[in-house]
């Protein structure tokens, strides 16, 4: 991980020294208005010296982190160990429009475009309780992503127990009980676009769980009125929030809300209940004061940043803190937090009770730019999302790829992490993009169990189509180099922009740098002049490991760009640090401007 | 100077050789600390970071706004308010154009599953206008096919304009009357589709006139004679019988984008009190809605005419004619400019979405009055433009604004329902 540049906001953090920097002044100057009152000069010495002693141990404190080494021993780490025993913290909900209006009107995190601060040195998110980087770092196959977070769904054996009408979100549903007495939330599609909600969450469930975040189990099912029974102790919350025995006709009325098949079948998402005590959902910025473990700033999260890519792809235009869940997650004597997305039933062309908006993902649902220029120009000025046109499957609703722009698209309002996304984060989110294959995309999206099969063949089309987009857009926008490794005395690398996509010409060549690196003073001195190399592999100079060593080994720095006539951006600088000891060499940091 | 001469000189030189030597150690333990421990590794530096927030972990709290905004939504506030409580909602508006702000409450309560519906309501505005009404229903009889509506109404409206009668009708003749009436009706309805409604509805209506409160402007018997207007001395109660024809077919019936609608009633006011005012009317109001560019455009279109006669030896009273001026319909005139038996109007509206909670508009409004039915035609119309702003849910336009200009003046109206 990076450290935290000095000045990043974290408001949590902030506060605190300020505040504890202001008692200790206000008693110092006590102590000091005592100690000319009359104490000994002993204790007057006493003190001085105590005072002294502290601003030594301040002092050695920070000329040692000013002069901290830029990679650690164990650099590059693959695991944040932020499942750490912590106390118990208290459950919080995000208010639903102070989230809106926060977001929208105030800004909130801190906006400085820095790099990311929970990447490794290698430019890569280590797993966490956030995220583990799945199909990105290891291909998965079919069956695993078919599979996704599921590990078997709810017992047919006896009727389901309906225990409750569904609290909060749109959709019409309800909780059962089966019988090994696991809860799941039943949710349905709505009248007028069957298939369209259940359809859009279980494929998208299994395409966030592939990239790596924690989401719910979601199971689609189907069932008849007579696989479902009220529970004796089942309870009917109203809006107002007041309580009462459920009836069957409070069944009955949810269920006229629900698309029912010809075979008079209810088509429905079991959502597993995530396991661990809920604690609501987390903010797109700041950290929970109450969770130790968390200490990197959420607007400054990389899978979070990322997050931007994955939903612009998959049109998560829902991705807001309402649709986030903390849980806390306790075994082995300790707890920690685990933090989930869930509830994608407004993604792809769903919005989940209805189809989505031709808005959706094109503008926020407040934005002054475009709203002061249809009121000025009397409506003469049309946004260009107006004129879309969509495809009429009712269960897909609206979704399509010929004018989706994956830089432009937007979530239904402001996202920090989102606005914070540098185009490294998304260089980096673009690459799990494009790891999903045709194939693996077809099967995912047959998960959905979509009945009209011309729907079904353009779903994947269109996923398709905006997976190539996201990945011909960001892949360019950096210096696309990436696998670096180490082959005997050359290093060896690929361009991912060649790989992954087609129809990416090679670049023309490599304008290349060495350095000697000292780790400790983190400064750097040239060895030999500039090269420019055609080939993706490049013999390391020796000279560049003769710097001093941090006791570790000894480092080396390339600085790299990348030359090619169509993509200008792949100048960019890149730069690779290796690290030489007596294990061999080794790639220890890469960083993308 | 007390201080000064207070100052323990051995002291201070003591404290100076201190912390001349705890700085000069400081500058040197650091180098040494470096070369004698090892290099912290990066999983012992967060650690170490969790450790130090583990001292401080305190609960998350909210802002004042963000507390407020979370007790909303904690105790339901906004779904308590619009489900009412007990059965008790707020009204707002829903008053004649005119008579200010006005506020009441609605008890409602449905009744054998919803198959029968009782509604009362009681509202007041700042100009002291009043009403209160009563209905108990049967909406969905024989599966939703037959409806069944009683409905009872009071209402008093103690500053109603009159400008006298015609198209000639002088600005600075505006005057006031207080209007009050009782209404007893009963209505039964049809639906042969979703989009085709007929059906026919009968009562009684009791009327009074008085003087109008608004002493800004003279009462109207001041200005008229009652010998032009002796429905300002007498006035009459009524039996009425109405038939209608409905066909609607628009998206959303409080924020239309598509569709159409199109009523027409007839209408017979029998004079059982004094045998003088018996009139007929018919009515037909045609709304048609042009969607473009994914309904984000509109252009609204509405045609109302209002056609009366009378048998002979009966006449019309002033107060029950139709008026063509107001919040819907000729928009840059006031409420009631324009009276008469008869009268048409037209209104045009260009409307186009600003952002998905704000429609805006443009308008313009013609129309006339007239005596005879023979003189209901487009020439020498009034006219008028505008703008207006239409907030809104996807379903309804709760907040109307609409500023209309006519060479009268300028006019803005509030309004919490949908133009048309």
């Amino acid at each position: 991980m990076n450290e935290r540049p000095d000045g990043v906001r974290n408001r949590e953090i902030r506060q605190q020294p300020d505040s504890v920097c202001t008692r200790n002044a206000r008693s110092k100057n006590k102590q000091e208005a005592c100690i000319h009152n009359g104490y000994p000069a002993i204790l007057r010495a006493a003190v001085s010296l105590g005072f002294a002693l502290s601003v030594a141990v301040v002092s050695i404190f920070f000329s040692s982190t000013a002069s901290a080494q830029k990679f650690r021993p164990d650099d590059p780490i693959w695991k944040d160990e932020d499942t750490l025993n912590i106390p118990e913290p208290k459950p919080g909900t995000v208010a639903d429009y102070y989230d809106f209006l926060e977001n929208t009107f105030f800004g909130p995190g801190d906006e400085r475009r820095v790099r990311a601060l929970n990447i490794n040195t290698v430019g890569e998110v280590p797993a966490s309780s956030w995220f583990t980087n799945r199909h990105g770092r290891t291909p998965m196959t079919v069956d695993e992503l078919v599979r996704g977070p599921d590990r078997g769904g709810p017992s047919r054996e006896k009727r389901w127990q309906v225990i409750r009408n569904k609290l909060g979100g749109i959709t019409p549903g309800f909780r059962v009980v089966d019988a090994t007495g696991t809860t799941y939330q039943l949710k349905f599609d709505p009248l007028s676009n069957p298939e369209m909600a259940t359809s859009a969450e279980v494929i998208c469930t299994k395409f966030f769980y592939a990239i790596g975040y924690f989401v719910a189990e979601d199971y689609l099912v189907s069932f008849s009125s007579d696989d479902i029974e009220l529970s004796p102790k089942a309870q009917f919350v109203d809006l107002t929030g007041k309580r009462r025995p459920m009836t069957v006709k409070d069944i009955d009325e949810i269920l006229l809300r629900a698309y029912r098949g010809a075979d008079g079948r209810y088509r429905a998402i079991a959502s597993k209940f995530i396991e661990g005590s809920p604690l609501g959902g987390y903010r797109y910025y700041g950290t929970r004061p109450d969770d130790p473990n968390d200490i990197v700033p959420h607007e400054h999260r990389r899978e979070l940043r990322g997050l931007r890519v994955f939903s612009a792809w998959l049109n998560h235009d829902d991705s807001r803190s309402v649709n986030t869940f903390d849980t806390l997650v306790k075994g082995n004597g300790s707890q920690f937090i685990r933090h989930y997305l869930f509830d994608f039933g407004s993604t792809l062309g769903s919005a989940s009770v209805f189809a989505q908006k031709p808005r959706a993902g094109n503008e926020y649902l407040w934005e002054p730019g475009p709203t002061f220029k249809s009121i000025f120009s009397l409506g003469l000025w049309v946004r260009p999302w107006i004129r879309v046109d969509y495809p009429n499957y009712p269960s897909l609703g609206n979704f399509e790829a010929d004018f989706f722009q994956p830089e432009k698209w937007k979530p239904e309002y402001p996202n920090p992490a989102f606005d914070n996304m540098t185009d490294e984060d998304a260089f980096w989110a673009a690459k799990i993009v494009m790891c999903f294959s045709d194939d693996q995309l077809r099967a995912i999206v047959k998960t959905g169990q979509l009945s009209d099969a011309r729907a079904e063949a353009y779903l994947t089309e269109t996923i398709i189509k905006r997976r190539d987009k996201v990945g011909r857009y960001w892949l360019n926008q950096v210096n696309p180099l990436d696998e670096f490794r180490v082959e005997g005395s050359t290093l060896a690398f690929d361009n991912a922009a060649v790989r992954l996509l087609k129809g990416v010409a090679a670049a023309d060549s490599y304008l290349v740098q060495w350095h000697r690196f000292d780790n400790h003073k983190q400064t750097q001195e040239p060895t030999g002049s500039k090269i420019t190399s055609k080939e993706p592999r490049l013999d390391i100079p020796s000279a560049a490991f003769e710097g001093s060593s941090d006791g570790v080994g000894h480092y080396a720095l390339l600085e790299i760009t990348t030359q090619s006539r169509h993509y200008p951006s792949w100048a960019r600088p890149l730069r690779v640090y290796l690290r030489k000891n007596n294990t061999g060499v080794a790639v220890v940091g890469i960083e993308r401007d | 100077m007390k201080t000064l001469l207070r100052v323990d000189w051995i002291g201070v030189a003591l404290q100076a050789s201190i912390a001349i030597v705890v700085l000069l150690a400081s500058a040197i333990l650091p180098a040494f600390a470096l070369a004698q421990d090892a290099p912290l590794t990066r999983q012992e530096e967060l650690r170490q970071q969790r450790e130090a927030k583990s001292r401080s972990v305190k609960p998350y709290k909210p802002g004042s706004l963000e507390g407020g905004a979370l007790y909303v939504q904690k105790e339901r506030l906004l779904e308590r308010f619009a489900e009412g409580w007990k059965g008790f909602h707020p009204v707002l508006g829903g008053m004649s154009t005119g008579s200010g702000f006005a506020g009441g409450v609605r008890y409602e309560k449905g009744f054998a599953d919803g198959a029968l519906s009782f509604k009362t309501s009681g509202a007041i505005s700042t100009r002291v206008y009043q009403l209160y009404d009563l209905s108990f229903g049967a909406p969905k009889l024989l599966g939703g096919k037959l409806s069944l509506d009683f409905y009872s109404r009071y209402r008093s409206f103690p500053q109603e304009d009159f400008f006298g009668l015609g198209p000639d009708s002088r600005k600075q003749d505006r005057t006031n009357f207080a209007q009050e009436d009782s209404l007893f009706d009963f209505t039964l309805g049809w639906n042969w589709t979703r989009w085709l409604t007929t059906g026919a509805r009968v009562g009684y209506l009791q009327t009074n006139i008085g003087r109008g409160t608004d002493k800004r402007f003279p009462s109207t018997e001041d200005l008229f004679s009652p010998a032009d207007f002796p429905e300002l001395i007498q006035q009459p109660n009524y039996y009425h019988a109405d038939a209608f024809f409905r066909i609607d077919y628009r998206d959303e019936p409080r924020n239309t984008h598509s569709g159409g609608f199109f009523e027409l009633t007839y209408k017979y006011y029998d004079d059982r009190k004094l045998n003088l005012y018996s009139f007929r009317r018919f009515d037909a109001d045609l709304q048609q809605f042009f969607p473009f560019l994914k309904k984000k455009r509109v252009i609204a279109f509405r045609a109302h005419t209002a056609l009366s006669d009378t048998s002979s030896g009966q006449s019309m009273p002033f107060f029950m004619m139709p008026a063509d001026s107001g919040a819907i319909a000729l928009r840059g005139y006031r409420e009631f400019r324009f009276r008469d038996r008869n009268f048409i109007v037209m209104n045009l509206e260009y409307r186009w979405e600003a952002f998905s909670g704000l429609d805006m508009a443009i308008f313009g409004d013609a129309g006339k009055v007239a005596s005879r039915r023979r003189d209901v035609n487009l020439k020498d119309l009034e006219s008028d433009v505008g703008f207006g702003f239409r907030f809104n849910t996807i379903k309804s336009v709760f907040l109307r604004i609409d500023v209309g200009f006519s060479h009268e003046g300028t006019r803005v109206f509030f309004k919490f329902e949908p133009a048309f």
